[in-house]
């Protein structure tokens, strides 16, 4: 342990090669023998609470986000292939083309569309994926979603239903469910009469997506190019690239070489309208707790300046002591970043304090107020999902240390306007 | 012989009040030699705080010139160094102790270092406040603040001090030993003094004795 009389002179050392604006300005934030600085913590908690704030609800945004994308990659894959008003007929000539493109690590085909469903007499009319049992692994983790039965189970004479769709129409492991597809309605207008295909129910998913997991039933794609007289086409073929690959260039890649009825996109323009709302929240969120910031900064900004008035006599004795009116502005400038700079830790360390306990902070909340289960229900997740991106991070940093440097600049401004002579007649 | 400490010629400054004008300084003829004490005297309002601020190069006269040892710069960068200025309201920083007041001045130099210590705290115990260094202003009398502002101004060793009504906020006892540390530290000092005061018996003390009447400077 260094001794007070260490302390006092390591203390000198910082202090004493400091240019005299900046001594200044630290003694005016941190008065000697002044036992609390009010002014200077009120104003580093303004700034802090509105780091704190941003910190917290972007990342959370930024969860979801990922969240979000992460759920879109894992059902579409990177890039998807799909007819253009047509269905793909050579499949496997495809495939092998892809084979070439050098970016693309797996592919897995897929035929889509829509069924009635019916179990014990209640009935649903769910989306209807065929897979391709030997490929789809490679593309899409899928076997991570099952929370029953299990994926080995899928033959051509089952289905696996998504969570929600299972429990509302009361459906479980070995259950039969009856499914009428839209052909059979073609056949019946012929006065054909075909019975409804029988499908044994081998295992339930969950995505963690509310429409996902709602309405949407996975066949393999035999049963489902049966279903749709599909023969050996299919609708789209889903892709897995190298993760360092682009997923734009790489579709505008295998587009250049597809024919004109097919084309490739990423899974970024396929839900380009929905990342644009996702991103548009985001901005808004800032935005708007950035002016949390703006109002502390508004603060500093008009306590520095009735700081320069009731120092005016000071400030001209500065003059007399042979200070510039740019060492004055310097002063309370510094002021102004001090407060941002010191506010912006602060502020950092209590957001990601918060994040840090979030989940438990949830719990605590939810179990207080008895709404564990309306919060799993509405919102699908038990433990809140949090990532600041770092781009997000330095913008927040900048933000805060901008704004409240700026906060310094009227006050700095006023200060060095002031004549001498006119502040030492302030008697 | 060497050049005066201090030499203004014809310095004149006019206020614009309104319609008025007001003529405070016409035509003032001031040298100050090495060593010279000054007083000036003269009724409220006849311009003596308004000579003694062309004379620090904190304002610019109208006409005339201004040469400290010879040299017309009279810019901030040589005042911290060439004079020092004691004011009737003392002007101390309450954010800062005493020693930090005195030691402001080494600071508008650049560097506090040792020496610099070692003197703010010498003139601080010239002055007679040897044990109150880390005294606030707010808990030094009126007295002892003018002590402190006295061994601000010293702090860079200045040619020339220029001391505003240095007594005129104090009791005549207070005054009166505040006048006689004024006159001695300058005098150990090697620091010319131009003191305008009110007081015909501090002026007295003066080498030299001068008189200011509606912005006339003359010898009495
Ligand atoms: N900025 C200004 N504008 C207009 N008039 C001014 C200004 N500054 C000073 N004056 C006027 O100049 C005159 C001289 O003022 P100055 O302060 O120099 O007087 P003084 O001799 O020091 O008086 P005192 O003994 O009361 O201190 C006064 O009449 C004052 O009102
Ligand atoms: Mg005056």
């Amino acid at each position: 342990m260094p001794s007070v009389s260490e302390l006092g002179a390591l203390r000198g050392e910082i202090l004493n090669p400091m240019p005299w604006s900046l001594y200044l300005a630290l003694k005016q934030l941190f008065p000697s023998g002044k036992r609390f600085p009010f002014f200077t913590a009120i104003s580093v908690l303004g700034v802090a609470l509105g780091v704190m704030l941003l910190i917290v609800s972007i990342s959370v945004m930024g969860g979801f986000g990922r969240e979000i994308r992460r759920m879109i990659i894992d059902t579409q894959g990177d890039v998807q292939i799909r007819g253009q008003g047509t269905t793909i007929n050579d499949v496997s000539g495809l495939l092998d083309a892809l084979k070439t493109v050098p970016e693309v690590v797996a592919a897995t085909p897929f035929a889509e569309g829509v069924v009635l469903l019916e179990h014990d007499r209640r009935p649903a009319f769910p989306a209807v994926q065929g897979v391709d049992l030997q490929r789809i692994e490679n593309v899409i983790p899928l076997r991570d979603y099952i929370v029953a039965g299990s994926l080995d189970e899928l033959d051509d004479d089952s289905v696996i239903l998504s969570s929600q769709l299972a429990r509302s129409l009361g459906a479980r492991i070995g259950s039969t469910v009856q499914i009428y597809s839209p052909l059979l309605l073609e056949k019946l207008k012929q006065d054909e009469v075909l019975l409804p295909r029988d499908l044994r129910v081998a295992g339930v998913f969950e995505i963690g997506h509310q429409q996902l997991d709602s309405s949407v039933v996975l066949v393999t794609l035999r049963l489902m190019q049966d279903l749709y007289g599909l023969g050996d086409s299919v609708h789209g073929v889903n892709l897995r690239i190298k993760p360092s690959a682009d997923p734009d260039l790489v579709a505008r890649k295998i587009n250049a070489g597809l024919p004109f009825n097919l084309r490739a996109g990423s899974w970024m323009e396929a839900n380009q309208d929905f990342l644009f709302v996702l991103q548009l929240e985001k901005n808004m969120i800032f935005f708007l707790l950035v002016f949390i910031i703006v109002v502390a900064a508004f603060s500093v900004t008009s306590s520095l300046l009735i700081a320069v008035v009731r120092k005016t006599r000071e400030i001209g004795l500065l003059g007399a002591l042979g200070a510039r009116p740019s060492q004055v502005a310097a002063c309370f400038c510094f002021q102004g970043l001090f407060i941002g700079v010191a506010g912006t830790l602060l502020g950092l360390a209590l957001g990601f304090g918060a994040l840090a306990v979030r989940n438990d902070a949830i719990e605590l909340f939810t179990r207080l107020t008895g709404s564990e289960e309306a919060l799993l229900r509405f919102y699908q997740f038990s433990n809140l999902p949090a990532y600041l991106a770092t781009s997000d991070l330095v913008l927040i940093i900048a933000c805060a240390v901008g704004i409240s440097t700026a906060a310094g600049l009227l006050p700095a401004w006023r200060a060095s306007r002031l004549n001498p002579v006119e502040a030492l007649r302030n008697e | 012989m060497s050049e005066p400490i201090l030499q203004a010629t014809g310095l004149s400054k006019t206020y614009l009040s309104g319609e008025r004008r007001l003529e405070v300084l016409r035509g003032v003829e001031l040298t100050v030699s090495a060593g010279e004490t000054v007083s000036i005297r003269g009724e409220s309002g006849s311009g003596k705080s308004t000579l003694l601020h062309l004379i620090a190069g904190l304002d610019k006269p109208d006409t005339g010139t201004l040469a400290w040892e010879g040299s017309a710069d009279t810019g901030a960068a040589r005042r911290a160094r060439f004079l020092g200025m004691v004011f009737q309201s003392f002007y101390l920083i309450p954010e800062l102790d005493a020693l930090g007041n005195v030691l402001m001045a080494a600071r508008m130099l650049g560097k506090v270092d040792a020496a610099a210590r070692a003197r703010a705290a010498s003139l601080l115990e010239r002055v007679g406040l040897a044990e109150r260094g880390h005294h606030l202003p707010a808990q030094l009398s009126g007295g002892e603040r003018q002590r402190v502002a006295i061994a601000r101004a010293l702090m860079n060793s200045p040619r020339l001090l220029l001391a505003d009504e240095p007594t005129g906020n104090l009791d005549e006892k207070t005054g009166e030993s505040i006048l006689e540390l004024l006159l001695s530290v300058a005098a150990e000092q090697g620091a010319a003094l131009v003191l305008v005061t009110h007081n015909p018996a501090h002026a007295a003390r003066a080498s030299r004795r001068m008189t200011m009447h509606a912005g006339v400077l003359s010898d009495v």
